[in-house]
């Protein structure tokens, strides 16, 4: 017997040192050292792109503002201080948008999952009445829009112009996260678990809640993260709906204000509403471009927070997403 | 047994009539309480029962001057109230008529007392209109008899009969019966309300399209007097200025996303490139920091842009550090080659995104596939054209189709906020073009007339799309 294993411990070691000789080969042709240079040197550059701009960004709102304006801040903080940050709490209506936003965030997104998880639970039941047809009037809602002008006229008339809920009530019935939902319960969670579970008496609302929803939560843990990002970045809503109610603009919203104003304080401040940014922050000599990035990285910094633990969930999400519903 | 089979048939009118009446109560031109034209246009009878606040948001100046008295809202307010409760009443009612005796009895008396107390309420809303056309001011408090009264009135007089007829027909259930429903029913009845919001939110916009045919202007009202059939179809092609926008529009449009169309098949070669990366510490910083970009909004890529490219952002300061330029330079505020920078940002934002289907696409690629390959002696470049790519056609393909389906929405986030007085005509595509002409501007049937189109097509765009799935590859995309 100890004859065969070590046998099999030598054949693996063998098997190992080919391997270990053959990729030492291959990385041995010039073209292949060429290549993987050049590849390299690509990749690093476009990853650089991609967060460079993040860091500028950051480098500048917590430099020294004078050198900042100077234009002296491109690579390395100087002077490092947080009032920038703090200044920020005295622009109200800032304030007020990251409420809103993150209520919406919060509401939209627990809403949204509840009832893509109730209904992706419900489109798995084949006996239900008209079950392929109510799906389908569903999901092809995908495919297909009225479009913008009289999509805004029907939440007018709904009345939900101007009002908190309509960030909320229309994304609640989310088809694809459904149709994500839908395929994870059919896949994942074996049906004889709901079928003793039934046999036992238990109801349908019963088994959703003490079966379907503790085992689906790695589904409904990516579509949770992905609305809420959504709603974080959403800003055509407030853009459209909200005309006549700045105290429910969202922090996007805000943010495109600010950025779209020219960089002196007191346009900033007209932009604003009437209290947009008190006194003491004009005394203070800071320059409209510092208060921009300020703002955006704000904005950006929940999102940047949360991304860490979206990654282990997006790469699952786009895999069940290809599989079609 | 005969007297069942009335009540199954005369269920049928029973439950149609309610549902009519529900969604009567959400459409505004349909209120039978707006008996005043200081009441809001835009409010529905469910707004009028439910939001005394808003019903009364313009009656400030006539309650003073006494042309109004608060009563008469009042009494408007609460008898709506009634009528809206009455209704839900009447809809509940329907919904437990798909159960079992006990259930169908109970709905009935539901519905029948809800059906009695809206049609009894419907006569205060006639007596608040009475007191307002008693008015001391008509030009201004403009009292108004909505026509559509009495066939609201007909309609719950109906409810009334039918719910009463039902009532008998089925009887009083068996003592001991309880209350139950086939399966079937009741996984419905718990989707009814997703699908009612889902009716709401997205088919309802469609009937928006009717101002396709109107001449209307943001609180007129639609009658045959504004009809104007297919004129601002016409306008489209007769109108010169129109005309022209529109081709520019299209122009760009079919530009940017054309140049999304050829660049399409870069996220595939970041996704075989970066798997012939070995070191797998360096490969996940890549992928982990090449796609964070994507899950930023458009106003904050826009935020990044304007540090980088703007008068003092990176870019000119660096220049004026160097000594290269003397002044900044705002590269944002400048039309030239607004295209390829629109197509730059986009893939910025979402090459490393896109990227991982396909690089989760290779980890699904047969190994024995490169081993049969390297006996062969297929060198790297070999392996990757000849294996890897094949792999991942599939993926490519699917998504080549839906892009050429989707061509005309490029959504308006980045270009609108991109847009600026010098780079405008280069960047106005089609959903952009929309909301300005729509919404900012406030010409909403021509908007109206362009979005419809838009939609149509790309309707058409998807269904052909997916049949040249079908037949080429056994497969549909949708």
């Amino acid at each position: 017997m100890s004859s065969m294993a070590s046998a099999a411990r030598l054949e693996a070691r063998a098997e190992r040192e080919y391997e270990k000789r053959r990729s030492r080969m291959m990385k041995k042709t010039p073209g292949d050292i060429i290549f993987n240079i050049v590849n390299y040197t690509v990749f690093a550059i476009f990853t650089i792109i991609c967060i460079f701009p993040f860091y500028y960004l950051f480098i500048n709102t917590i430099s020294d503002n004078e050198l900042v304006r100077k234009g002296l801040i491109n690579f390395v903080p100087r002077g490092i201080h947080f009032e920038n940050y703090i200044r920020l709490l005295q622009v109200n209506d800032l304030f007020g948008a990251f409420g809103i936003t993150l209520a919406r965030t919060i509401m939209g997104t627990l809403f949204m999952v509840l009832a893509s998880a109730f209904v992706g639970y419900l489109v798995t039941k084949k006996e239900m009445w008209g079950r392929s047809f109510w799906y389908r009037f569903l999901v092809i809602t995908m495919y297909f829009n009225a479009g913008i002008i009289p999509w805004y006229l029907n939440m007018a008339m709904l009345g939900l112009t101007n009002s908190f809920w309509a960030y909320i009530i229309p994304g609640i019935v989310a088809p694809y996260n459904i149709i994500l939902v839908k395929t994870y319960i059919e896949s994942a969670i074996p049906g004889e678990l709901e079928e003793s579970a039934s046999l036992d008496g238990a109801s349908h609302l019963t088994i959703f809640g003490t079966i379907i929803l503790p085992l689906s939560k790695p589904i409904l843990a990516t579509i949770a993260i992905f609305g809420a990002v959504g709603h974080w970045n959403s800003f055509q809503d407030s853009l459209i709906l909200m005309q006549s109610a700045p105290k429910l603009y969202t922090l996007q919203h805000r943010l495109y204000i600010y950025l779209n104003t020219t960089s002196n304080l007191s346009a900033l401040m007209s932009a604003g509403s009437t209290s947009g940014i008190s006194k003491s922050v004009l005394d203070s000599a800071l320059n409209g471009k510092v208060i921009k990035y300020t703002i955006a990285m704000v904005t950006i910094i929940p999102i940047l927070m949360v991304y860490p633990f979206m990654q282990r969930y997006f790469e699952k999400g786009i895999m069940i997403g290809a599989v079609k519903g | 047994m005969k007297k069942e089979k009335v009540a199954r048939i005369a269920y049928y009118p029973y439950r149609i009539i309610s549902v009519a009446l529900l969604v009567i109560l959400f459409f505004p031109g349909l209120n039978v309480a707006r008996v005043s034209g200081l009441i809001n246009r835009s409010t529905s009878l469910l707004t009028t029962g439910f939001s005394y606040g808003n019903l009364i948001s313009n009656f400030g100046r006539a309650f003073r001057k006494g042309w109004v008295l608060e009563s008469t809202m009042r009494l408007l307010n609460l008898s709506s109230l009634a009528i809206c409760i009455g209704i839900i009443a009447c809809a509940v009612g329907a919904c437990l008529s798909l159960g079992n005796r006990r259930c169908k009895f109970a709905g009935n008396l539901i519905s029948t007392v809800g059906a009695v107390v809206s049609a009894c309420s419907m006569g205060g809303i006639w007596s608040a209109y009475f007191q307002i056309a008693a008015t001391t001011k008509p030009s201004k408090v403009e009292p108004m008899f909505q026509n559509f009264f009495y066939i609201m009135l007909i309609l719950l007089v109906l409810m009334v009969i039918v719910s009463i007829a039902v009532l008998f027909l089925v009887g009083r259930p068996e003592k001991d019966e309880k209350f139950e429903m086939e399966t079937r029913f009741k996984l419905f009845l718990m989707f009814l309300p997703f699908i009612v919001l889902t009716f709401v939110f997205c088919y309802l916009p469609l009937w928006g399209w009717r101002y396709a045919f109107f001449d209307y202007k943001s609180g007129d009202t639609l009658s045959m007097s504004n009809f104007v059939a297919f004129k601002w179809f016409a306008q489209l092609v007769r109108n010169k200025s129109t005309t022209r926008d529109i081709v520019n529009v299209m122009k760009n449009t079919l530009a940017m996303s054309g140049l999304g169309i050829a660049t399409s098949w870069m996220p595939m070669a970041f996704a075989i490139f970066l798997s012939e990366i070995k070191n797998s510490r360096f490969r996940r910083f890549v992928q982990t920091f090449t796609t964070i970009p994507n899950f930023i909004s458009w106003v904050l890529v826009f935020a990044i842009a304007f540090c980088i490219f703007s008068t003092d952002g990176f870019i000119s300061s660096m220049m004026i550090n160097l000594g290269i330029w003397t002044e900044g330079k705002n590269f944002l505020m400048s039309g030239s080659n607004t295209w390829l920078k629109m197509l730059l940002w986009g893939l910025w934002k979402g090459l490393g995104w896109s990227a991982i289907i396909y690089i989760a696409g290779i980890s699904g690629i047969d190994q024995q596939l490169y081993e049969a390959a390297t006996v062969d002696g297929a060198g790297r470049f070999q392996k990757m054209w000849h294996v890897t790519v094949p792999g991942l056609m599939p993926t490519f393909y699917v998504l080549l189709l839906m892009a050429v389906a989707g061509i005309l929405s490029n959504g308006m986030d980045q270009y609108l906020v991109f847009e600026n007085s010098s780079n405008t005509t280069q960047i106005m595509v089609l959903d952009l073009y929309v909301y300005k002409m729509g919404i900012v501007k406030g010409a909403i049937p021509l908007s109206t007339v362009v979005g419809m189109l838009k939609s149509v097509i790309s309707v058409t765009l998807l269904y052909v799309a997916n049949t040249i799935s079908k037949v080429l590859r056994g497969e549909t995309i949708v």
